[in-house]
């Protein structure tokens, strides 16, 4: 309890409420805004939180993660234009409804059950901080580094896996970024790896740089090189407000769709993809209009948005649990979190116990804060999706800059962004996801420095999956890669036939 | 007119079999019988290799085998200390062989400075063969049935990208020199302008958003610039104070 009331005690500083308002309002405009969308706000907004306070930069982060999804149903139910990737699966019924003039019915629809999916997998945090507190504290104990360095292993493997029709091509960005990470001298060693003797590369690879020019810099040239979408004027009729009486009809659809989108959320690796695949399949299984589905079925959209926005609370789960991000947007909250100089993990349970209780409580906030803003203002939000995606590109570009250039004022910083830049707009064109890179660039950092510190404990190769958790760990990375290599095989023999 | 295209385009297998430009034409050749637009969970993980994909892939064996070439000398690699029976070493590490006298620690191979690029080696190399393979088989395909399969056009888009990270690092190169408020309006008014908005209402709206992000980041949220800045050296020191400060 005291640590709840110290956690909101450090929410009500004027600073972190700015912060949160701030957050979610730009998060609302970013996800409506097609093209831009949380992992290239984040990735811009990362250098300016070094100038912030800790608690304000995580919340302002936290306020466009936990808000854009919102705002990108917006485009999406509108003109049939996803807002960000995750939205994509909305527009099958939401535009469907539009179609048919029930614009409004689907965006309350879609607003109040991404409240509801985020306020559940919120709760679930907050009780299970509750009630296993003080259990938790005593979880430092169970994790030593191998524990830590299998679960980063077990988030590397379950991300290939994620990427079903795409596995060999994750694998292989997965490797690359992993590749990336250990670039730079070896400080402990003396040993030069992959510099090819250039001084730049001695420190390795500044993961803002990389994460900027991957995700911003790529989705600049991307829309600059693109043409200007011809959106349909959106229409919205009515009113927004009679969602949760909606949602009250279809009761099972939104609790089994926020439990998936909870379970998807704090298994690392896997996100909101397949938290969206599960619930939409299990809604359509369980409804008694199948065929509607895709055709503009209340319940396609309430398992979509649902399992979505509960994703965001339950991704935080991992990462301040094991210091292990499931995805790429916890991959570069992982920057302010070292920024602050707190070390996400196990012992976070037991210094700073308000910390998490404020960041969770934070979240519960945004998104009452989100649900009300867009209950009045969704007209106006609207608008935003008639930015040109090509003006939109030179000033995704300028924010770059300013991602890149504030860290150090380095043109070599910068020339690296470029080159990374035009790595992820090629991926872009291919249709190559990016995710990987960046996450085997963070997961590949901690999977080297866990495996250098816990070396000293490991005499045979038995001594790395001896203990519980390692050894449970070690059982489901068998049994994740043993599926991998069935669905190559697969996959192979059906071309081949 | 789009949403008469993509209905059109919704008749063919593949998207580059659309033979006629002209929507108009093509719309009378539109069947009565709608496509099956049947939605399914599995479509959301849909990828398909499109043109270039088989350029890219052997430019990702190619990086890798890079990678492989400079192990020996660019991880450390030269310097490692293995046992001196390796294949013993590695049966006793699974208990099928036993080693007279003590055997190394497992750990301190773990710790020297290849093993770590070398576990990266073993998912990079295996997924670029087996990546290549399958783009290779794809394009084989496409060639089969007349699908187009060079990369022009792909290389066009690549071109055309490489112009706007010219301007970015021109950009980068003119802060130091004309500071940052004067460098970002003038980037964003000039790619306003090259993108092909050049009313005055859109230059305006370029100048006032580089305007409003200087004000955000610099003189609000004061991130990183500079200390000398060319221009700004040229001002009295009062003004050139406050622009160091706040722009």
């Amino acid at each position: 309890m005291e640590a709840l009331i110290s956690g909101l005690d450090q929410l009500l500083q004027p600073a972190v409420m700015v912060a949160i308002v701030i957050g979610s309002v730009g998060g609302l405009i970013i996800g409506a805004v097609p093209g831009i969308g949380p992992a290239i706000a984040i990735a811009i907004l990362l250098p300016a939180t070094v100038f912030l306070e800790d608690l304000v930069s995580l919340v302002l982060l936290l306020g466009v993660y936990g808000s854009s999804m919102y705002g990108g149903a917006i485009p999406a139910i509108l003109i049939n234009t996803p807002g960000t990737p995750v939205n994509a699966l909305t527009t099958y019924d939401g535009y469907a409804m539009t179609r048919r003039g029930e614009a409004s019915r689907a965006l309350a629809i879609a607003y109040s059950s991404s409240f509801l999916g985020a306020c559940f997998s919120i709760s679930v945090a907050l009780l299970s901080l509750f009630a296993f507190g003080p259990y938790l504290r005593d979880l430092g104990a169970l994790f030593g580094q191998r524990d830590i360095m299998m679960a980063a292993i077990l988030g590397g493997v379950l991300l290939i896996a994620a990427h079903k029709q795409n596995m060999v091509i994750a694998a292989l960005l997965f490797g690359f970024g992993f590749l990336i990470s250990v670039v730079g001298r070896q400080t402990t060693r003396k040993v030069d790896r992959y510099t090819f003797d250039i001084e730049y590369l001695y420190s390795g690879f500044n993961l803002i740089v990389v994460i900027v020019g991957i995700f911003a810099l790529s989705q600049a040239m991307n829309l600059m090189t693109g043409k200007d979408d011809d959106a349909p004027p959106a229409r919205i009729s009515g009113g927004v407000f009679r969602g949760f009486r909606e949602i009250a009809r279809f009761k099972i659809v939104t609790l089994l769709s926020a439990i998936y989108g909870t379970l998807m959320g704090i298994i690392p690796g896997v996100g909101e993809f397949v938290a969206q695949f599960f619930s939409y399949s299990t809604a359509r299984s369980l409804s008694k209009e199948p065929s509607r589905f895709g055709h503009g079925s209340p319940e396609g959209l309430i398992a979509s948005e649902t399992s979505n926005n509960a994703v965001p609370a339950a991704a935080m789960i991992p990462l301040l649990a094991l210091g292990v991000p499931g995805e790429a947007l916890t991959a570069m909250m992982m920057v302010v979190f070292f920024d602050a100089g707190i070390k996400p993990g196990p012992d976070i349970f037991e210094n700073n116990p308000d910390f998490l209780f404020s960041l969770f409580i934070a979240l519960l906030i945004i998104n009452v804060l989100v649900v009300t803003t867009l209950f009045f203002s969704t007209r106006l939000i609207a608008r935003m999706i008639y930015i040109p995606n090509r003006f939109l590109g030179a000033m995704i570009m300028l924010l770059s800059f300013v991602g890149v250039y504030s860290i150090r004022n380095s043109l070599a910083d910068c020339i690296f962004a470029a080159a990374f830049g035009f790595i992820g707009f090629i991926l872009r064109r291919l249709d190559w996801p990016l995710v990987p890179v960046v996450l085997g660039l963070v997961l590949g950092s901690i999977i080297t420095q866990r495996l250098t510190a816990g070396a000293g404990q490991i005499k045979t190769a038995a001594d790395m999956i001896n203990r519980p958790v390692s050894g449970t760990l070690f059982v489901v990375i068998l049994a994740v890669t043993c599926y991998i290599i069935w669905h190559a095989v697969k996959k192979t023999n059906r071309f081949e036939q | 007119m789009n949403l008469a295209r993509s209905q059109f385009e919704d008749l063919f297998l593949f998207e580059e079999q659309m033979p006629i430009d002209s929507v108009d034409a093509a719309l009378r050749f539109k069947s009565e019988c709608p496509p099956d637009r049947q939605f399914k969970s599995e479509n959301m993980f849909r990828f398909r290799r499109g043109r270039g994909d088989f350029h890219a892939s052997v430019f990702a064996a190619f990086i890798a085998l890079v990678f492989l070439a400079f192990f020996s000398t660019e991880t450390g690699w030269q310097d490692r200390k293995l046992p001196d029976n390796l294949g013993n070493y590695v049966g006793y590490q699974f208990g099928l062989v036993e080693i007279e006298g003590r055997a190394k620690r497992l750990g301190s191979i773990l710790k020297q400075s290849w093993v770590v690029p070398f576990l990266c080696l073993l998912i990079l190399i295996p997924a670029s063969i087996i990546n290549l393979r399958a783009s290779w088989k794809i394009r084989r395909w496409r060639q089969r049935f007349l699908l187009p399969t060079d990369a022009g056009y792909e290389t066009s888009k690549y071109l055309a990208a490489l112009e706007y990270l010219a301007y970015f690092i021109l950009y980068t190169l003119s802060v130091p020199v004309l500071g940052y408020l004067i460098s970002t309006i003038v980037m964003g008014v000039f790619l306003t302008w090259r993108l092909g908005y050049r009313t005055v209402k859109w230059l305006s709206t370029g100048l006032l958003s580089s305007f409003a992000i200087v004000v955000v980041f610099r003189s609000f949220l004061q991130i990183k610039t500079p200390v000398s800045i060319w221009l700004y050296d040229q001002l009295p020191a009062a003004a050139r104070a406050f622009m160091l400060t706040y722009f």
